[in-house]
């Protein structure tokens, strides 16, 4: 655990660096890349609204469903997904996220989103 | 348990078998001599240690939230309580020349100014100032808890609880109120405010209390369940001076509730090392599922 780590010089400069400017080529996206960029998007649409979990929903995502639950636990603890969000309703990044970053803070929120875009 | 909020509390435990054995001392011979000891040396060290400990929590806590987020004023004015506590700790212990490391000279302040002592003036800063910090960070935590609908309802105990916090309030200044023909100094009319202000953190408590319990056990809901907890024992802690001062405790009993200070000291440091448990917690590589997995 790195606290402090965002001390660090690097982060206070106020400009990130850019790449020189080459000029921008745009090439044809190969229709893989594209269909793989897609399936992608639509895991994460389900994983934030949690639509149509049950008939979709591959092991990848329910064991970051599963991640994001058991944060939201050891975060907030176990009644409050209840008392959010009712009895029997499964927890979305879209329902997470408000609380996250109330209570812990937008870079803490981003940290997590971030976990989790990297599971699926 | 975070592995800091485990070692506050080691560090307690330690510190109160050490305290025990100088009250063992005290009962057995009657004399204060280790027990003075004991509070002007090593309690004065374990409360800068602990009220540096939380200040330094809660500035990195407040350091996590982004400047247009409710939750970064909370914890920059629960840090000030933490500053002022330990300022009031500091200021205490050079007016009294009883610093930890040894420092035996006295400073006094020059007579006539707006405080009576550097003692008074150290009671201010760590008295209600501080509690005028916390009240308002806590106050910011409640609006947010609100906004999140986590709010409770008031038990009839919770509600009995503030009939009894409110009437001793208006109890205290009433009789306060009568002394302002004397000209009190202005440290003296702002040590009256302690007890209204005490009042209104413990009704915030309760309201903090009541989402806690909605919320469960969580490292969030442990951070202002510690808040709470070190709120009650600073209110018991009240208690027990203004029973001593009216004759009420016997010498022992006395003696013992100056142990509680030390653990409303730990409490309050304990909230902000379990609201950094919760941050790391999001943080890569510490996102992990229980063992059985």
């Amino acid at each position: 655990m790195n606290l402090l780590g965002r001390w660090h010089p690097r982060f206070w400069r106020r400009e990130l660096p850019t790449v020189p400017d080459r000029g921008t080529c745009f090439e044809a996206a190969q229709a893989s890349g594209l269909n793989d960029l897609q399936t992608r998007l639509n895991r994460w649409s389900s994983l934030w609204t949690l639509e149509n979990e049950s008939a979709t929903s591959t092991q990848a995502q329910q064991l970051v469903a599963e991640r994001l639950a058991h944060c939201m636990e050891s975060c907030f603890g176990q009644h409050l997904h209840s008392s959010l969000l009712g009895k029997g309703i499964q927890i979305s990044l879209a329902s997470s996220t408000p609380i996250f970053t109330a209570f812990l803070g937008r870079r803490a929120t981003r940290e997590l989103a971030r976990r989790v875009l990297q599971d699926i | 348990m975070s592995q800091l909020v485990r070692f506050i509390w080691t560090l307690l435990a330690l510190h109160l078998a050490l305290g025990i054995i100088a009250y063992a001392h005290f009962l057995v011979t009657g004399q204060y001599t280790v027990l003075g000891w004991y509070f002007e040396t090593l309690g004065s060290l374990f409360f800068l240690v602990m009220t540096a400990t939380e200040c330094c929590l809660a500035i990195i806590c407040r350091s996590w939230f982004d400047s247009d987020e409710p939750m970064r004023l909370a914890w920059g004015m629960i840090a000030c309580a933490a500053l002022a506590r330990l300022s009031g700790v500091l200021l205490r212990a050079v007016s009294d020349g009883h610093l930890p490391w040894g420092y035996w000279h006295r400073i006094s302040l020059p007579s006539g100014g707006l405080f009576e002592s550097l003692s008074q003036l150290g009671m201010v800063v760590g008295g209600p100032l501080s509690m005028a910090f916390l009240a308002f960070g806590l106050g910011r935590v409640l609006g947010i808890q609100r906004k999140f609908r986590l709010l409770g309802a008031l038990t009839r105990v919770d509600q009995a609880l503030l009939f009894l916090v409110v009437a001793f309030s208006i109890s205290q200044l009433a009789i306060n109120l009568p002394l302002l023909g004397r000209h009190p100094s202005l440290g003296t009319m702002l040590l009256w405010l302690s007890d209204p202000l005490l009042s209104l953190l413990l009704i915030e408590a309760i309201l903090v209390r009541r989402s806690v319990i909605r919320m469960g056990q969580g490292l969030v809901a442990k951070c202002w369940g510690m808040f709470v907890l070190a709120i009650v024992i600073t209110s018991v802690g009240d208690a027990a001076i203004w029973a001593s001062n009216h004759n009420l405790l016997s010498v022992s009993m006395t003696a013992l509730s100056w142990y509680i200070w030390f653990i409303a000291a730990a409490a309050f440091t304990s909230a902000p090392a379990y609201q950094l448990a919760a941050i790391s917690l999001t943080r890569e590589g510490s996102m992990r599922l229980p063992a059985k997995r």
